[in-house]
């Protein structure tokens, strides 16, 4: 990428992934944000800024990220800023400032209680209020839409879906995190009722509380922090139009350009985490991203096996970055996606070693 | 055991629609569907900027449809209290005759067995239409639009606004903490949870100290004395939203708590004139008698009534006023 500083991950933490949690979004956070700062070995007080990604509907609560600040401990006061976004946005911003050259050192966090009530009424809420939202077209039902697009076009069909499903619960077993996992026959999944045709329960995600904190540095910082930094190589989002009906739902452009503005096509990745919450999602990402066929595809589970809604992305981001300092990959890649059938689209791009 | 709390919150939206969508809005009523030219394309339902260029766009509209093309589906077996049919039915995208777009609506179609990509659909008017995009009952399979035999006719008026009601209804948990500083309040005492590395003391059950970010439970309670002094107040002339009971204008109080750092905001203060509140009162808390208690379902403090004037000499302290919280 022209132009931009180098910035690396040095500490990330990702909190148990549940149905239900007994504690509150600034307690999930707290925990977080200790793990990640303790994970890069600094504490709160060498952090210069800090923003937060999480939803007020979601948590029932307006201005609920002002009580999220108590996790931070921003006293003395702290820089601080909020997107109504996923983390990986936040994380975005966080790198932004960072650019800046006046400050060191970054926390980025996404968190969300979705057991606080139903997401499927929840969700209309965040779209267009004059054609959309008064329809109640929930997430699951938009996601059904591009679906059965993508189904008629021919580029995916029932049991593809399934695969990846399988796939998915399959490669999750040995995520300590996931919430859905284990061994499953796609005949016996393809068996099962729709949910949303063409959908079935195995192509939607669980409904998941969590949250995850990463810690972000400038080189120097990075360096004298931290023997094995995560490298920011690439860091891009584009959106499309919102109405899903004005779009080609069985492309991808935004995933594309922001892979393209993130130089990923530059070398190849050896892993890729892509925050496709739904089954027929990650072969069109695929597609839009261009990746190789043998390039393994959310070896974590995915969304499919754990989805903290305002954090699944940023959780991508950190699986990511555990691909490279913990199991010896040099090039990885994370996407998260936000709006109805994938409106926009973000794509980050990790490299280890030295810069 | 965790315990949780359930509340409903309303979202009682009113928008005003703007020429575009106004026009579209009011085009309803009369039983028609109108979109808008971006060059060689119509776009339905209409915005009011090119969605691709983002240019402004003449408000040059068309009919489309009635009836047109399913694109794309999706068939909900269990709609939810949103939905704009209580029954199952077809998400669907659906180009209109004449739109380069697809309109997302409802399909009432009786089965999935009807529901196929390509399929030709037509509206079902509602008889009473508002402006609003559900005047659409749905769509059927067919090419003909179903009228009521009650139909209203259009509004006389162009429409300009909408209402969007959303109700949603959360549980969130009640910590152990607050569980416990709820029970010291019921038996008419202050919880203090002491933070172990700055000390500051904190109430009504906070489940971390903000300033150090570690976790505080029941090996940090201190128990919290009853006087103290106040450091601040506002005389509040009640504006009469719904649930507001005061009339009158009424004292709120800022109380120090004697030998602690914890000051609690915005305390009522009993049989004290307003023009008689001052900084630096010595006061003490009242709590409601076990008599009292039953009308005190919805008071926010608790059984807390309120702080008295305990007739001390009051405390002298410029800096008295900047102690807030």
């Amino acid at each position: 990428m022209p132009d931009t500083d180098p910035i690396a991950l040095i500490g990330w933490s990702v909190s148990p992934m549940v149905r239900s949690t007994d504690k509150t979004e600034a307690q999930m956070l707290l925990e977080v944000i200790t793990g990640a700062v303790e994970n890069a070995g600094i504490t709160r007080r060498e952090v210069d800024f800090t923003c937060a990604g999480s939803c007020d509907y979601v948590a029932g609560q307006a201005f609920s990220f002002v009580q999220n600040i108590d996790a931070i401990g921003a006293w003395p006061p702290k820089r601080d800023s909020h997107v109504e976004m996923d983390g990986a946005w936040a994380m975005y911003e966080a790198w932004l400032r960072l650019q800046l050259g006046d400050i060191d050192v970054a926390v980025a966090m996404g968190s969300g209680r979705s057991s606080t009530a139903d997401p499927a009424l929840i969700y209309p809420m965040e779209m267009d209020p004059y054609y959309l939202a008064p329809l109640g077209t929930d997430a699951a039902s938009f996601a059904a839409l591009q679906a059965r697009a993508l189904i008629d076009a021919g580029k995916v069909t029932e049991r593809q879906m399934a695969e990846v499903a399988a796939r998915a619960r399959r490669d999750a077993t040995g995520n300590p995190n996931a919430q859905v996992s284990g061994d499953f026959d796609v005949d016996t999944l393809l068996a099962e009722d729709y949910v949303r045709s063409p959908l079935r329960r195995h192509d939607l995600p669980p409904i998941t509380d969590g949250a995850c904190a990463v810690v972000i540095a400038r080189a120097d910082k990075a360096r004298e922090l931290c023997d094995n930094p995560v490298w920011i190589s690439g860091f891009a989002h584009y959106s499309e139009l919102h109405y899903p009906g004005m779009r080609d739902l069985t492309t991808s452009p935004s995933t594309t350009l922001a892979a393209k503005a993130a130089g990923l096509e530059e070398a190849p990745v050896e892993v890729a985490e892509l925050q496709s919450a739904f089954t027929h999602e990650e072969p069109l990402l695929v597609e839009a991203l261009g990746l190789a066929p043998d390039v393994p595809v959310n070896p974590s589970g995915g969304p499919l096996a754990a989805n903290p809604i305002m954090a699944t992305g940023l959780v991508r981001i950190a699986e990511a970055a555990t691909e490279i300092r913990d199991r010896g990959r040099q090039r990885t890649l994370a996407h998260s996606t936000s709006g109805p059938c994938l409106q926009q689209n973000l794509v980050c791009v990790l490299e280890g070693g030295s810069k | 055991m965790v315990q949780a709390v359930q509340s409903t919150i309303q979202f009682p939206y009113k928008r005003s629609l703007g020429p575009v969508v106004g026009a579209f809005m009011t085009a309803l009523t009369d039983r028609r569907i109108i979109g808008i030219r971006s060059g060689a394309r119509v776009i339905v339902p209409p915005l009011e900027w090119d969605p691709v260029t983002a240019e402004e766009l003449a408000h040059d509209f068309v009919d489309v449809g009635p009836a047109g093309r399913v694109t794309s589906w999706s068939w909900v077996a269990s709609p939810t209290a949103q939905h704009p049919l209580d029954h199952p039915f077809a998400f669907a995208l659906v180009q209109l005759d004449g739109a380069d777009t697809s309109f997302l609506h409802a399909v009432d179609a009786g089965s999935i067995d009807a529901m196929s990509t390509g399929m030709r659909v037509a509206p079902r008017w509602r008889a009473a239409r508002i402006g609003h995009i559900t005047d659409i009952e749905a769509f059927v399979p067919g090419e003909e639009p179903v009228v009521p035999d009650d139909d209203g006719g259009p509004v006389a008026e162009p429409v300009t606004m909408m209402d969007y009601n959303a109700s949603i209804t959360y549980t969130l948990p009640v910590t152990p903490n607050q569980q416990r500083a709820e029970e010291a309040n019921e038996q008419g005492r202050f919880l203090g949870l002491q933070c172990p590395v700055c000390g500051r003391t904190y109430t009504g059950g906070r489940g971390y100290c903000p300033v150090d970010s570690v976790p505080l439970g029941s090996d940090n309670e201190v128990e919290l004395p009853q006087r103290g002094t106040i450091t601040n107040y506002t005389i509040i002339t009640p504006v009469q939203y719904p649930g507001q009971t005061e009339t009158e204008p009424f004292a709120r109080v800022h109380v120090w708590l004697d030998d602690t750092g914890v000051v609690l905001g915005y305390q009522p203060l009993l049989d004290t004139p307003n023009d008689e509140v001052r900084i630096g009162m010595r006061v003490s808390a009242v709590w409601a008698s076990e008599a009292e208690l039953k009308d005190l379902a919805s008071n926010a403090e608790g059984r807390l009534l309120g702080w008295m004037p305990t007739g001390e000499p009051d405390v002298d302290d410029p800096d008295l006023v900047d102690r807030i919280q």
